[in-house]
């Protein structure tokens, strides 16, 4: 048989993408850590991270090398997970973060995202990883929110890492830096009301789902009765009038059957407890944001056991102070943290550019009283579960990405500076590299 | 029980006591600690600070007290002196951003901020955790000639205490916001007439007609009453040098945001810049700018320009100033000794120096760490702050 031309070439492409593949794939990479903060377990010092396939393989401080392993050297260094900014703009322009209308679950931030925005290698550089976009404050619902990764892409869809991670949602934030409780009564019920009105959505849909089902059950019956030699005398099922969706409302039955989290901005205690009162009737997965007076009712935030991303740490991370940082206190994560609220830190900055600032925030959090390692693990793990990644990021474990940082200190001293980031398995910032 | 009570009632009207004595007597108090940053001296280990009647009598080299004397044993800690916000707005108003300006007139060198100023207001008392201990006040950006500015501290008994110039120069904006729609001037050539049109008037007055506002220009033209002048970008810069080299002004920059683009002029005119707040939104090129400036020679001081940020991040100002390049040791003095000079207050304060103001910060580590957390601060030997556990 004589091979075509054609299909000469197309095996042989085939080869050479097949051998490509194995061998980006499979080059196996080893770091040689000074100590890695792994943030899950106790730090290891003078350990070894193997990569395989851009997940870690395995770590400790006997790992069995491969021998084709390529062996990056951090001896004097520190190796920790790549880091999450919660609060981020990255990728976003200011402007386009908000909508006009003010119930609007049915968007999505990943139709707004711009891969080709610059900061974002001033970011990378200072070893974040990955960051939560989500749109702004403006509207009471929002839309939802993403995961997005530092890979470098300028493909949207290779950027996420999860798609409709939160909905978020404000109340209480003041428009015009002007505040009424009038206002704040106003949003409050407003998000009442269409969750109720998603319920009853929900309700009928499930109804009609039903029905649907009934009729197609029946529907077979039938048919089968049909090919059977003596028809019994039946009526056709009637097929139910079809059910409306709404893009908006099948959002929001998303949230109400817990499978996204509504992430709610609410600065004062007023506007804290009206939302966790929402939480209460509604019983969705809640993630409080921004959460300014929350050290105020700490033991309430507690005691219903949900979780906060405080931000900013500082109000100099925003342009000018707005009303809603009145009573704006640097220890509002510690507070929150000391007493027993899972707690993840954001930049909440003014722009994209802010994210890069993320360790900073942290390490004023650590000044004002929380404990430096929650304040670490505020900024890696915390945010990871609470967006739902912790199975792929936030901390060095076996089988996670391979999202890593290396730095030639601790992470909290503002000597230290970021050498490397590693972003599954492949290197995306060499500091070497950029002189 | 009762006498349980009777017990605890005395003991706490005793410490009430202890705590206003505290507060107000300016005692004599010797502060021993792990680190002296002196500023002026370099860092002192294992030293002490004896302060008498609220001034540095001495400082020591050996951690021994004078006996009798109350000891205040900071043997783990650092102590720097009290910080200096060049150039803030703080107990001036009530709401954010409102007041600083008088929008109607747009020439008012006799206006005094210090007039404006509520020693008693409420960010002037969270102020004081901040460790800042002496600040400049100054009208805002929308008048060309905006009034005079003053230097307090955020602790006094008296006024005496507390203020240590009531005026201490001319506040002068060459910024985009002194122009207005609604009055002169309202283009950036026009704000520029007007200065010279004012300054001229005040160079040729004669002392015959008695005018409050002409002679203020008077002394800034004649007898070198310090100029401070709000410019930000380039131009505005370049015509504040123009300016100050036509009446040979005794100036200051404020703001200079874009300064590194000019700075061998300024250093050539020996004019300090007194920088805005380092903005934890600025891209890294912009963050480098203070670092060139600083490199150029150019005398730096650091401001919170409150209530753009809060005065808590005049630190943190100098600490993400350093991470992008400037000299650590030129970052402890912009916040110190430097804006001490600059503001025409360096007898008193910014820096832990015999015969100075008892105004120190005790704090938890190197003051240029963002995790260093300020412990305690003394304003003329009084103990104004001391942090509070969570």
């Amino acid at each position: 048989m004589v091979i075509g031309h054609k299909n000469i070439i197309l095996i042989s492409s085939l080869i050479l993408l097949f051998t490509f593949t194995i061998s980006f794939a499979s080059q196996d990479i080893a770091i040689r850590a000074g100590s890695i903060i792994t943030i899950s377990d106790n730090p290891i010092e003078n350990g070894i991270i193997l990569i395989k396939n851009g997940k870690i393989e395995a770590l400790g401080e006997n790992v069995v090398l491969p021998a084709d392993v390529r062996l990056i050297d951090a001896n004097d260094n520190f190796v920790m997970p790549g880091l999450i900014d919660a609060q981020s703009r990255l990728f976003v322009i200011d402007r386009e973060l908000n909508e006009s209308r003010t119930i609007a679950p049915e968007l999505n931030i990943l139709d707004a995202i711009d891969p080709f925005i610059k900061e974002y290698r001033e970011v990378l550089a200072q070893g974040v990883t990955a960051v939560c976009v989500a749109p702004g404050s403006r509207s009471l619902i929002g839309g939802r929110s993403a995961v997005l990764k530092l890979n470098g892409s300028k493909n949207v869809d290779r950027m996420v890492l999860k798609a409709d991670a939160t909905v978020k949602a404000a109340v209480g934030v003041s428009a015009g830096n002007s505040s009424s409780s009038l206002a704040r009564l106003e949003h409050y019920s407003s998000i009442r009301e269409a969750l109720i009105a998603a319920k009853l959505y929900m309700q009928r849909k499930e109804k009609a789902d039903r029905e649907m089902a009934e009729y197609n059950r029946k529907k077979a019956e039938y048919k089968k009765k049909e090919g059977e030699k003596e028809p019994e005398k039946k009526e056709k099922p009637k097929r139910p009038a079809k059910f409306r969706t709404n893009p908006g409302s099948d959002v929001l039955v998303r949230i109400l059957r817990k499978e996204i989290p509504l992430q709610v901005e609410a600065h004062r205690v007023t506007d804290i407890i009206n939302v966790l009162r929402l939480a209460d009737e509604f019983g969705f997965t809640l993630i409080l944001d921004k959460c300014t007076e929350g050290y105020l009712i700490a033991d309430e935030i507690a005691r219903r056991k949900v979780p906060v991303i405080v931000g900013p740490v500082s109000t100099s991370f925003v342009d000018i102070p707005r009303l809603e940082y009145r009573n704006h206190n640097m220890s509002n994560a510690a507070i929150l943290s000391k007493k027993g609220v899972k707690t993840a830190l954001g930049v909440s900055g003014r722009d994209g550019a802010s994210s890069k600032f993320i360790t900073l925030a942290a390490a004023m959090a650590a000044a004002n009283g929380m404990d430096k390692d929650a304040a670490l693990r505020a900024i890696t793990l915390t945010p990871a579960e609470l967006l739902g990644v912790a199975d792929r990021i936030g901390s060095l474990q076996v089988g996670k990405d391979a999202d890593l940082v290396i730095l030639n200190g601790p992470p909290l001293d503002i000597r230290s500076r970021v050498e490397m980031v590693m972003i599954e398995g492949k290197v995306v910032f060499d500091r070497k590299s950029q002189r | 029980m009762k006498k349980t009570k009777l017990f605890s009632v005395l003991i706490l009207l005793s410490m009430s006591c202890y705590m206003v004595r505290a507060a107000d007597a300016p005692q004599n108090l010797a502060i021993r600690a792990g680190r002296i940053w002196t500023v002026t001296d370099g860092v002192i280990k294992d030293g002490v600070i004896i302060i008498k009647n609220g001034k540095i009598q001495a400082v020591r080299k050996k951690p021994d007290v004078p006996e009798g004397m109350k000891l205040l044993d900071f043997s783990d800690r650092d102590v720097m002196p009290g910080l200096i916000d060049a150039h803030c707005h703080i107990g001036l108003s009530l709401d954010i951003y409102s007041e600083i300006d008088e929008t109607v007139l747009a020439v008012t060198p006799d206006m005094q901020i210090i007039d404006a100023f509520n020693p008693l207001a409420d960010d002037v008392k969270k102020a004081l955790s901040s460790g800042v201990t002496t600040v400049l006040l100054a009208p805002g950006n929308k008048n060309p000639v905006a009034g005079q500015t003053a230097v307090v501290k955020l602790y006094g008994k008296t006024t005496r205490d507390r203020v240590l110039k009531r005026s201490g120069g001319v506040k002068f904006s060459l910024r985009d916001d002194a122009l207005m729609s609604d009055r002169r001037p309202t283009s950036r050539a026009g704000l520029l007439a007007l200065i010279r049109e004012e300054l001229n008037n005040a160079k040729t007055h004669k002392d015959d007609k008695p005018d409050l506002r002409i002679e203020v220009l008077k002394s800034v033209v004649d007898a070198n009453f310090p100029a401070y002048i709000s410019a930000y970008t380039v131009d505005e810069i370049a015509s504040a040098l123009t300016v100050i080299d036509e009446y040979g002004l005794n100036a200051v920059l404020i703001g200079a945001e874009e300064g590194d683009e000019i700075a061998q002029l300024i250093a050539k005119q020996n004019i300090p810049v007194i920088l805005s707040p380092v903005l934890l939104f600025s891209r890294d090129k912009d963050l480098k700018r203070v670092v060139k400036m600083a490199d150029s020679g150019i005398k730096i001081a650091f401001s919170s320009t409150s209530p753009r940020t809060p005065l808590s991040d005049l630190r943190t100002s100098a600490i993400t100033a350093v991470k992008y390049g400037l000299d650590k040791e030129a970052a402890l003095k912009s916040l110190t000794i430097n804006a001490a000079e600059i503001l025409g207050v360096a007898k008193r304060v910014g820096s832990i120096q015999r015969g100075k103001d008892a105004d120190l910060v005790i704090i938890s580590g190197d003051p240029l760490q963002p995790t260093s957390t300020v412990e305690m601060v003394i304003i003329n030997g009084n103990i104004v702050y001391q942090r509070q556990k969570i």
